[in-house]
């Protein structure tokens, strides 16, 4: 589960994964420039898909996935328990392409985003 | 970026359209999208961004044309999308002047066409 937050007066999407994850040391805190994101979208079904090689990660399927992917020359960063209230981010940053969250509010995390990006297109 | 995808973006747009029209935005999944579009998961993102760039994509080429079936993503726009989202009402907006004082009443009778309410045809 993350904390997704707009940081307006940096311009920042904020990215705080929850206590227990932390622990496990392949999740971190992430912060993209919001002139790097290019979208929000709730997907529950992004979870079913194959997700490429762990690198590094930990996947219990069907139930958890925490840390970096590759897949197709991307770098996708997931911490998303289940599978239902997944948000995907896509950015555009040296370090991920892909952001895939597990959050409270699936909807209004993407309206949150999708609006904050809305005028820098 | 990741490996080059080669896909028809037009094609997958007016496909995606389709969706829209007939199931709406929230009701139109990911899975479905990439079902009726034949295109991945990771290429409609890399492209679009996300659903609602890839809704805003058939929308505006939608307003632009004189077909039918446009005025089912306007009205999936108007009542799906346009009260919490900025970009979207503007398009709606500009395609609503269009239509000048006569909006209302087209908006109403293709609302009513669409449930299958009208005499006749639309």
């Amino acid at each position: 589960m993350n904390n997704v937050t707009i940081d307006r007066s940096r311009g920042m999407l904020v990215v705080e994964p929850r206590r227990l994850n932390k622990l496990w040391g392949f999740v971190r805190r992430i912060e993209v420039s919001l002139s790097q994101v290019r979208g929000a979208t709730h997907d529950p079904g992004a979870a079913q898909e194959y997700k490429g090689v762990r690198a590094p990660g930990l996947g219990l399927p069907g139930h958890k996935w925490v840390g970096t992917w590759r897949k197709d020359g991307e770098r996708h960063y997931w911490n998303v328990k289940g599978g239902r209230d997944v948000v995907v981010v896509e950015v555009s940053t040296p370090r991920f392409n892909r952001l895939y969250l597990s959050v409270e509010e699936p909807r209004k995390v993407v309206d949150a985003i999708n609006a904050a990006i809305a005028h820098q297109n | 970026m990741g490996r080059p995808r080669r896909f028809e973006s037009s094609r997958v747009v007016a496909a995606a359209a389709v969706l829209f029209d007939s199931d709406g935005y929230e009701g139109s999944s990911m899975d479905r999208l990439v079902q009726v579009t034949g295109v991945h998961r990771g290429s409609l993102y890399a492209t679009f961004g996300s659903k609602r760039g890839l809704f805003l994509a058939c929308l505006r080429v939608a307003v632009t044309s004189t077909a039918p079936s446009g005025s089912g993503l306007l009205l999936v726009a108007l009542g799906e999308l346009a009260s919490r989202d900025e970009e979207v009402r503007a398009i709606c907006a500009e395609a609503i002047d269009a239509w000048g004082d006569q909006a209302a009443h087209e908006l109403g009778r293709r609302l009513l066409a669409r449930a299958g309410l009208m005499k006749g045809n639309e």
